[in-house]
This record gives C-alpha cells, structure tokens and sequence, in this order.
C-alpha cells in the first residue's frame, strides 16, 4: 500500500493558542479514517491546517503529501495536488455564479497537470454527469456559490465539488452537521461512491451515525490537540455508548 | 436642463466627467449611468410620480481621484428615487462621495433608496463618503446605507482551496461586486459587452 498522507508530530495555534500538540498519522491510499473528539479537541484545526488556512500558525512538526511537504504549498496549489476540505461551513459568494467558480478551478487543476482546458460543452457535460451524483438540480448553475442554499444543499455542494476535482485526500469536516436523514444518505452515497484504491478520505465527524453511511477503516479519537486513540470502527460505536470521559 | 412630463430620460456616461442639473416634471423618469467618471449629478423632482435612478462604478486605480457627487431632491409627492454608488479603490487612489437626498415637507409617500458601497484593494487607497439626509415628510420610505471595507477572507480561502489562484480570486470577488451596478444597465448589447469585458479577465 503506498503512502499518501504523513503527519510528524505536528504543533498548530490560532492567535498564540496551541491547538495542535503533537498529532501524528498516517493514510495510505484507499483508507478511510475517522477522526472524531469533543469540542474544542483540535479536529477542524486539522483540517484548517492541511489546507493552509492562513488564520493558523504551524509552531512545528511536518506534513507529507505523496512524499511532497504539503506545508510549503500555498493552499491552492495544495488543492490542485489534490487536497479537498468539505467545509464545515461552506461560504456564500455573492455574484460569483456556480458554472464560472468550478470552471476556474477545473482548469487550474488542469493547467497544474499539464492538461488542456476543458472546453465549454466538455464542462457542461460533466457538470450534469456529476450532478446526478448528488441529486441536486440544475438551476444551481447559475446561482451565486452556496448564497441562497439550504444547510442540505450546501452539503451536497461541497460533494459536488469534491466529485468535479477528484481529489486524492478528501477532508470532509463535520458534513454531517445540519443534514436530515434522507440529505445525510445522499451526501454518503456520493462519498462512498467516488471511492477508488488510489484515494483517501478523512471523515471529521462528533457523531457514530455518519460512520453508519461511510464505514472507517480507523477511527481516531483527538482530545486536547493530540491522538489519544486508535480503534476499527468498533471504537465510533463504544464512544456512542460511553463518552468521551469513557476512554 | 428638464425632462418633460411623462419623458425618459436615459445615459450611460463612461470615461467621461459628467455636470448635470435635471428637474424633473410629473411622470417623467429620469436613468443615469457613470462609470469611471468624476460626476455631480443634481435631480429635483418638481411633479409629482417621477422616477429617479442614479447609478456610479468607479474602478480606480494607481494616483485616481474621483468625486461623486448626487443631489437628489423630492419637492412634491409620489416619487421614487434610487441611487447605488460602487467604488473600487486600488493603489493610491482616492475617492470621495457626497449625497445630499432631500425629501421635503410636501412630499409625502415619496419613496427613496441611497447605497454607497467601497471596496478598498490597497492600505494606501482613501474613501470619504458623506451621505446626508434631510427628511421632513412623514410618511415616506427612505433608506441609505454607507460601507467601506475589504475583500472576504474567508471567500478568497474558499476558492482558493479548489485550486483557484488568489489573484484570480480577488479578481472574481472584485469582477461579482461591479457586476451588481452594470446589471442595472437597461440597453443590453452595452450591458453584456461591459460584463463581457470583465469575465474575459477571469476566465478561461
């Protein structure tokens, strides 16, 4: 199995904060890891971390994508490697439309991979293709990015995005968060889906029942900026039962 | 000059300064555009069911200084006005924006719309905006809102985690913020080359 993701003892703050204190992993391609914990413990820093989120500060430790350090990439040139956050509070941008947002982001992936553009139509097509995926309508293309959608449709934007760019690490940050039932299969579905032997998912989540939709392979428990422990997915269930404080 | 009754009156000034004074008789409608222009622009609306609509789109860049200026007045009853003020201030530049918008004592059920928004690009661009109201009618519907500030962090982080460049972020948050005044342009084929014109700097 080859490796794909390397955290060594990695140290993060926010506003002179450490948040991180020591986080070490790793994700071979085809894995899918949990990462679960209480509020505060660190889990959407890492996620913010990964992605070079300019708001936090890496104190030390290192990062490794595919062999590459991942911590000397500007953010977008981490997510054309192929580093993906499903935000857990994707942002509206008003008057940028859907269509001319993903188009951009297509073909600078392509552009970084030495592919032509797509072409207007080849775009379109794929839009409808991936679309169908995540069962959302096709009014969304002409709308301004995420302004006007519902918690759900938000949701299963982020996944939209996530099935346009084919990202080799999927970071999904508390997707669960805000979703009905129904909004919840939809979103897992399409995780499950876009799956292959050659990528990875991290799946930041406070709950089991997202975990009944995308089973792990690990499940990590971060408290208090570290990984305190490593389980199958019988650890989600245990967690459920006994808390936090259980452990 | 004057718009007769029941007359429109519609421009779209680009690149050039504009120097207006306008009254305005019952029914008529009054539509202008600036864009990237110094304007002082002064409306009275002296019938009554007149219609005024002000719009401005200021890119400046480099040592660009531009003043807006708007004076609208609604002497009698029954009028709407709207005006929206877009600056994009880059560099050193310096913008300024006055507006007097006055709704007299006869002028009931008038109704008037006064928005100045800037975005600042630079710690080294300047914008003074000045709005002034003077309502001394009471049943009417007024609003005006001033705001200065920056590009959305958070927005910019968002496309930049899809691979999106910042500069060419910063350009299709800019390019969004523009759009809104050029949306507003009622001749088509000048609107979509105006629009066309800034996407042809973001896309593919």
């Amino acid at each position: 199995m080859n490796k794909l993701l390397e955290i060594k003892d990695l140290h993060a703050s926010i506003g002179g904060k450490e948040i991180l204190k020591g986080v070490n992993l790793v994700i071979n391609e085809g894995e899918v890891h949990a990462i679960m914990g209480p509020n505060g413990a660190g889990k959407s820093t890492l996620s913010a971390v990964l992605t070079g989120n300019p708001a936090y500060e890496v104190t030390s430790g290192e990062v490794y994508l595919k062999g590459q350090n991942l911590l000397a990439m500007p953010p977008e040139v981490r997510a054309r490697a192929g580093v993906f956050l499903s935000f857990q509070y994707p942002v509206e941008i008003p008057g940028v439309s859907m269509t001319n947002f993903m188009r951009t982001a297509i073909n600078e992936k392509r552009a970084y991979e030495g592919k032509e553009p797509l072409s207007a139509k080849e775009f379109l097509s794929l839009m409808r293709e991936k679309k169908k995926l995540l069962e959302l309508p096709d009014k969304l293309n002409n709308r301004s990015v995420n302004e006007g959608f519902s918690g759900g449709e938000k949701k299963k934007n982020e996944i939209f995005q996530m099935a346009m760019l084919e990202p080799c690490l999927a970071i999904l940050d508390e997707t669960d968060s805000g979703l009905d039932i129904d909004a919840l299969r939809i979103v897992a579905e399409g995780v499950n889906r876009l799956k292959t032997p050659q990528n990875a998912s991290i799946v930041i989540t406070h709950y089991q029942r997202l975990l009944d939709y995308i089973i792990p392979d690990f499940v990590h428990v971060l408290a208090d900026g570290k990984i305190v422990k490593t389980g199958d997915k019988s650890l989600a269930l245990e967690l459920e039962e006994k808390g936090y404080e259980g452990l | 000059m004057k718009v007769s009754k029941g007359e429109i009156f519609e421009r779209v000034f680009i690149n050039e300064p504009v120097n207006l004074c306008i009254d305005q008789e019952a029914d008529s409608q009054v539509k202008i555009h600036v864009i990237n222009a110094s304007f002082a622009i002064t409306v009275n609306q002296l019938g009554e069911g007149c219609k005024t609509e002000i719009y401005a789109l200021e890119n400046l860049h480099g040592s660009d200084s531009v003043t807006a200026e708007t004076h609208v007045t609604h002497a009698v009853g029954g009028g709407t006005s709207n005006q929206l003020i877009k600056f994009v201030l880059d560099d050193n530049s310096r913008g300024r924006f006055i507006g007097d918008l006055k709704i007299a004592p006869d002028a009931q059920q008038a109704e008037a719309h006064q928005t100045n928004r800037n975005l600042l690009l630079s710690d080294t661009a300047e914008m003074r905006t000045q709005p002034q109201l003077e309502i001394y009618a009471d049943d009417v519907k007024a609003t005006h809102g001033a705001s200065t500030g920056q590009l959305d962090e958070s927005a910019l982080f968002y496309m930049q985690q899809r691979g999106i460049d910042k500069q060419k972020a910063r350009q299709l948050l800019v390019n969004a913020f523009m759009k809104e005044v050029l949306n507003t342009i009622s001749d088509e084929t000048l609107r979509e080359q105006l629009i066309h014109s800034l996407d042809s700097l973001d896309s593919y």
